[in-house]
């Protein structure tokens, strides 16, 4: 990959070279800020104008209002575009700029929190227990919905997955069988679009925009996947989680699925998903608290920079004896993780694997070996994992190719363990969880590099626990100049660090919200058509927003919206210098699949 | 093989049967006496060893676990090759569960092993007011193919112990008569560790290296740098 900087001796060099001293990236930051970069105060454009309606008439739209929101008619196209003053279909189309693209749009979160007001105002409760991560549970809930409740309907976000003959296989709310009429609905769109209708062969339709409803198609061979939401996030985001679903199927069941479709076009698929629903569900969760499903990189448990080696020379020692990876991970973090000379590992399935992993409960109970298959390594084939949790959070993962090799790994996980608790591993990564990562608080104050901090992140001049220190004469909560949060994404490490939350922004539903912010960020910075970008300053009520995006790194920053632009952008730059100070603790540096 | 000098036999047991027949539930109560009423779908296959002590000999099982689901079957023959014993479970309160029962008894039998011990194993017994397949039919069943019958109940605990002992007296009356009868697994110690050996100084070295870093920061990088060469 592209660290080849980065030799094998890596942990000498800086894998992660900064090509500019910090006082041009200074000067740069600053003159983008003249110059180039776009500007977006807050614009009270509701961004729905364009009417690019071409399939309208032939689909039947009704122009529904508010009075036939609550009506029951299941199983018409109707029942796709529910409850919309000003219905809408674009197809084919790319978000328009104004809809759905970053600019010109509304705060991300005020618009939503208006959504809130006035459409779940009347089961707000069962919306507070899903955005409360602390209080989710894993499962499936609501089975006993369909379509034609009302409940059902007012969900903000759906996912389905169903077959190219209209099968449902996968429904985040509701009994997939119940909703074999609604699967069929959205079949029929689906093939209405592809056979016929537009004359060129391959016309695929990606999105239905219904008011502030979209509905985001992704076709998978004979698997079609829908979402449909009204959570204003951008096609991209939601059409890439749709990725995530699909790429999560093919590492239960491998793209072999396929052939099932060849031979009977009307293959039920749902007994070979059977007791997945807690998967699918923990990957849709993890949309709205996970940075990973739309930053495309990984993040690690910090950890001094030895203690991380020890654990990635057992593992080495490990992978040389013929496992393809092996993975020390603990929750989502990784602790350790290595590969087979020339196999590298996709941010994307290490993210489907531990959702995978944590989300079965059945791993706790023992060591397992299963089969699963990494989609974006190798789609059709399955690998053989064996899993063991060593602690109550820390599993350790051993791939390979060979079926009948439970009982080596077996033995390379009895030698991982011993050498992992000789060394103090195991302790250390109970130690880093406990005291979690970087705090805004602690954000060092001067612009002087420090040499490698002997302390956990370099914290050692102020004790963590308590918040609403301030260093800076910016009145404001969190860190310096108002700065309430950050993810600064290494681009040649494929690994993200983000910021731990603190004040103001506890609640889950907080959280979300700015991710939901980071997201829409990060799809206009990486947005093909008017990108892209190099910063982007962006102030709501709810946030000033700032990014920036080198050639090696991409840094997304929150602060308190009344902030000062002049001195946030020199706080990026101290977040940037703070991460390269402690690099050596937060990144796994130079033994890494990517460096191959 | 099989090492019944010292009366000691290791034995491979694999737990075939529908999803939701309360496979995982038997071996948890048998291995940690432990019972939920909410046990979540295995995946893949779950691996447990147990040592029961018998007067004539002491049986150390491997336990696999396998998950019910369909999209496992194919890869059934994995965990059940070389087993010295299978136990088929279904879920007395659904023929279904008991009709794929008599199909894995069918894959078993096909698949050609004739010392392989089976045994049918009824579960959920403490659901006698819910039961559908009837305790004679079941019986009848197994007799006719030759298969040890029981039932049991995870919950209650009822038979479980039993059925696992039951298994131990057959295979250590099986062991001196066809010692090839029950393939047990290579001692994977000895085999791995053999394999293993010419890493071992190198990985004595780096481990000292990162030793010695715990305690004294990243230096010493020339002699990572000599191993990373190496």
């Amino acid at each position: 990959m592209s660290s080849s900087d980065s030799s094998s001796s890596s942990s000498v060099d800086d894998p992660n070279p900064n090509p500019k001293p910090l006082d041009n990236q200074f000067e740069s930051l600053n003159l983008e800020q003249e110059s180039e970069s776009t500007i977006i105060q807050n614009d009270d454009g509701e961004g729905q104008q364009d009417q690019e309606s071409s399939l309208n008439g032939s689909l039947n739209v009704n122009r529904n209002n508010h009075e036939q929101d609550d009506r029951i008619d299941g199983g018409h196209v109707t029942s796709v575009l529910w409850r919309r003053t000003n219905s809408e279909v674009e197809v084919d189309g790319p978000s328009s700029p104004s809809s759905s693209g970053y600019a010109g749009e509304r705060g991300s979160s005020g618009a939503s929190e208006d959504d809130e007001i006035h459409e779940v105002a009347n089961h707000g409760v069962i919306d507070g227990v899903f955005d409360s991560q602390a209080a989710w549970l894993p499962g499936k809930r609501h089975v006993d919905e369909d379509d034609a409740s009302i409940s059902w309907r007012k969900r903000k976000k759906h996912f389905f997955i169903l077959s190219h003959s209209g099968k449902p296989i996968y429904s985040r709310y509701g009994d997939e069988h119940k909703l074999a009429g609604f699967s069929a609905t959205l079949q029929a769109i689906i093939s209405f679009v592809e056979n016929g209708y537009m004359d060129e062969l391959g016309d695929r339709i990606k999105l239905v925009r219904a008011g502030k409803h979209q509905v985001v198609f992704l076709v998978k061979g004979p698997i079609y996947l829908v979402c449909i939401s009204c959570t204003e996030e951008p096609y991209e985001s939601l059409r890439g989680q749709l990725e995530l679903i699909y790429g999560q199927m093919i590492l239960i069941l491998t793209k072999a699925v396929n052939r099932c479709f060849e031979k009977n076009p009307k293959f039920d698929m749902t007994p070979l998903l059977g007791g997945t629903d807690v998967v699918f569900s923990s990957l849709i969760h993890s949309f709205s608290w996970n940075p990973a499903t739309f930053l495309h990189a990984y993040t690690c448990l910090p950890l001094a920079y030895g203690t991380r080696q020890a654990a990635g020379a057992i593992l080495q020692d490990v992978a040389d004896s013929g496992v393809l990876f092996a993975i020390l991970m603990c929750k989502h973090k990784v602790v350790s993780l290595v590969g087979a000379q020339k196999a590298s590992l996709h941010p994307d399935d290490m993210l489907l694997l531990s959702n995978f992993i944590m989300s079965s409960e059945s791993f706790r109970t023992s060591e397992s070996f299963s089969p699963i298959c990494l989609p974006r390594y190798n789609p059709v084939a399955f690998l053989y994992a064996y899993v063991h949790y060593l602690d109550v959070d820390t599993y350790l993962m051993l791939l390979t190719t060979s079926s009948d090799a439970f009982y080596h790994l077996k033995d390379c996980r009895i030698r991982i363990e011993t050498v992992l608790l000789k060394s103090n591993v195991l302790s250390e990564v109970q130690r880093s969880m406990l005291d979690g990562g970087m705090h805004v608080e602690d954000l060092p104050g001067d612009l002087l590099p420090r040499s490698g901090s002997a302390s956990h992140l370099g914290q050692h001049q102020q004790p963590t626990d308590s918040p609403g220190r301030f260093r800076e004469p910016f009145v404001g909560i969190g860190g310096p100049a108002g700065l309430w949060h950050f993810i600064y994404r290494s681009i040649y490490l494929d690994q993200y660090v983000s910021s731990e939350f603190s004040a103001p922004i506890n609640s889950p539903r907080q959280q979300k919200r700015l991710y939901r912010a980071y997201q829409k960020l990060y799809a206009s910075m990486h947005d093909k058509g008017n990108g892209p970008h190099k910063t982007q300053f962006r102030r709501d009520e709810n946030y000033v927003l700032l990014c920036w995006v080198t050639p090696d790194f991409e840094l997304y920053t929150a602060f308190d919206p009344l902030a000062d632009k002049g001195l946030a952008i020199k706080t990026c730059n101290r977040v940037c210098q703070w991460v390269k100070d402690v690099e050596n603790e937060i990144f796994l540096l130079g033994a890494s699949p990517f460096s191959w | 093989m099989a090492r019944t000098g010292n009366k000691n036999i290791q034995a491979k047991l694999v737990l075939l049967g529908d999803m939701g027949t309360g496979k995982t539930s038997m071996v948890l109560r048998f291995t940690k006496g432990q019972f939920f009423d909410f046990q979540e779908s295995t995946i893949g296959a779950a691996f447990f060893t147990q040592v029961l002590s018998l007067n004539e000999a002491t049986i150390k099982f491997d336990i696999w676990d396998t998950a019910g689901q369909e999209r496992y079957h194919s890869l059934a023959p994995m965990y059940y090759r070389g087993a010295a014993a299978a136990v088929v479970v279904y879920d007395i309160t659904s023929m279904d569960s008991f009709e794929r029962a008599k199909k894995w008894v069918i894959e078993l039998q096909r698949q050609g092993n004739p010392n392989l011990i089976m045994f049918l194993v009824g579960n959920k017994v403490d659901l006698e007011e819910k039961r559908k397949v009837g305790n004679e039919e079941a019986e009848q069943y197994a007799k006719e193919n030759g298969l040890v019958f029981l039932e049991t109940s995870a919950k209650t605990a009822q038979n479980v112990n039993e059925l696992f002992y039951e298994i131990a007296k057959r295979l250590t009356k099986k062991v001196p008569s066809r010692p090839t009868g029950m393939k047990l697994h290579r001692r994977p110690q000895e085999t791995g560790r053999r394999r293993q050996l010419p890493r071992f100084p190198q990985l004595f070295v780096r481990m000292l290296v990162y030793q010695i870093e715990l305690h004294c920061g990243p230096s010493d990088l020339k002699i990572k740098a000599a191993l990373n060469e190496k």
